[in-house]
């Protein structure tokens, strides 16, 4: 029987179990065994909504939040390295993301309302693995690498590669995932973040995208850029390689952007739904391109 | 089998497996007050205070997280209780609406709202109310701008909001911080 993503009222309550870890290695150590039935839950506002609204019925949650030795983020050996358990408002406050990591600010300013990004985290975000989670587009842009944990051990896989589709990982059930990283941004770059959505708050992004751009502004020549949209030619985050490819190494000017759009234009492939037609977000997402570019070209030269 | 297409409310096929769930106690303070109660692991934040503490203030406008309604201060943050489950919860300090002045004395925010008429149907104003205790708390001095992003997480479908971004506009006056 069919029922839509956002189906009737159920009155009778969702039951489940809950397992807390005493600490992390009891944790591990339960994984090992339980690993199969377990649901994690850090923040609970993507994983809460799905259980009240049915699309998932878990026989077992594993509540993460009191594992607060995840909850960081720092700057060591050129790379920034953030814990699973760091909340959205944590990264918008975080002093260690400096200036030039303005996305995490942008995904902030339009993630939920502030009650919400207390409680979400970014390794929710990651685990999720849905077009909706807003810090996805941005850590692909920072080309970032998830580490995770096991009682096997630890891994460390990049984001792209640890997308396996819409709302499927490559975790295996008893692995955890512990920290984020990417490398660090240097003097002559900038990462930006945009979002199209119905509302200014408590709005799921139609289109939202990521630009991670490095400029020699005195010639205004792009020597690196990574774009990451919401949703590319699938439904789930990706890298637009074939954009990335088509400015990397060019003079950013009119022509150019104009040229970008155009690649973009061809590669895109959106589906309607009943938010959006397909014909807008495509629209939307070379609007937003050419913002985004734009900005983060007038922040480098004004690093300087 | 109700047919295809049938609404939601009268389908009789959610009735999840019987289930071993365990029981858990949960130790916390709400309103500057110390509880130790028996939950069920699926218990949310939101069920233990209205159905256990009886703390029938904080509403439940969409379970979601969508409205924020149902808005409490958790540990100094505002978080939203139909999203945090009760053992989540533990060791915590809680504020509810009803720790926002008391019976004979109103808050000033409780009065400022009453008399800018900044309730109607009355269901999104324990999310306002919490959010905007929350803001006086934090940032007193908060302008116009700040203070209409630190209710965008709370929907009102009556007011328009002009007249409860009005009502804490009035209450900071008031409020000696």
């Amino acid at each position: 029987m069919k029922i839509n993503n956002h189906g009737g009222y159920v009155e009778k309550q969702m039951k489940f179990d809950l397992y807390i870890p005493e600490n992390f290695e009891a944790l591990l150590k339960y994984l090992a065994a339980n690993g199969k039935d377990a649901v994690f839950v850090a923040g609970g506002s993507d994983l809460m909504p799905r259980i009240k609204r049915r699309l998932v019925k878990p026989k077992l949650l594993v509540d993460l939040s009191s594992l607060r030795e995840l909850d960081y983020v720092k700057q060591e050996d050129g790379c920034i390295r953030i814990g699973a358990l760091a909340t959205i408002s944590e990264l918008s406050e975080s002093t260690v993301l400096s200036r030039q990591y303005e996305a995490f600010r942008q995904v902030a300013a339009r993630y939920g309302g502030p009650a919400i990004r207390n409680i979400a985290t970014i390794g929710g975000n990651v685990a999720a693995a849905a077009s909706s989670e807003d810090l996805i587009p941005v850590l692909l842009a920072l080309d970032a690498t998830i580490h995770t944990t096991s009682a096997r051990g630890t891994q460390a896989r990049p984001l792209r590669e640890f997308l396996v589709g819409k709302r499927r990982t490559s975790l295996s059930p008893d692995e955890l995932i512990t920290e984020i990283s990417f490398r660090a941004l240097n003097g002559n770059s900038w990462c930006t973040f945009e979002k199209v959505g119905r509302r200014n708050s408590l709005i799921i992004a139609l289109v939202s995208l990521a630009v991670c751009m490095e400029i020699e502004s005195d010639i205004m020549k792009v020597n690196d850029i990574r774009v990451a949209f919401n949703r590319f030619r699938g439904r789930i985050p990706e890298r637009a390689i074939g954009l990335e490819t088509a400015l990397r190494g060019r003079s950013l000017n009119e022509e150019t952007i104009a040229e970008g759009v155009r690649v973009l234009d061809s590669e895109l492939a959106l589906t309607s739904d009943y938010r959006a037609s397909s014909e807008y977000r495509v629209e939307a997402a070379k609007a937003c391109l050419r913002k985004a570019v734009v900005h983060c070209a007038e922040q480098i030269s004004s690093l300087k | 089998m109700p047919p295809e297409g049938g609404s939601a409310l009268c389908r009789t096929d959610f009735e999840p497996e019987v289930i071993v769930v365990t029981k858990h106690l949960l130790k916390f303070r709400v309103n500057e007050k110390d509880y130790a109660v028996t939950v069920d692991s699926y218990d949310r934040l939101i069920d233990v205070l209205r159905d256990k503490l009886g703390l029938k203030g904080t509403k439940e406008g969409c379970g979601t997280g969508d409205c924020g309604t149902c808005a409490v201060i958790m540990n100094g943050k505002l978080v939203n209780s139909c999203l945090v489950l009760a053992m989540q919860a533990r060791e915590s300090s809680i504020t509810t609406v009803e720790g926002i002045g008391g019976e004979e004395v109103l808050h000033p925010l409780q009065e400022t709202f009453i008399q800018s008429g900044a309730s109607q149907c009355g269901y999104c104003i324990p999310g306002m109310l919490v959010t905007a205790k929350h803001l006086l708390d934090t940032n007193p001095r908060a302008s116009e701008e700040e203070i209409k992003l630190a209710i965008s997480g709370v929907l009102c479908r009556c007011t328009g909001y002009t007249k409860i971004v009005k009502a804490i506009k009035d209450a900071q006056s008031r409020v000696a911080y």
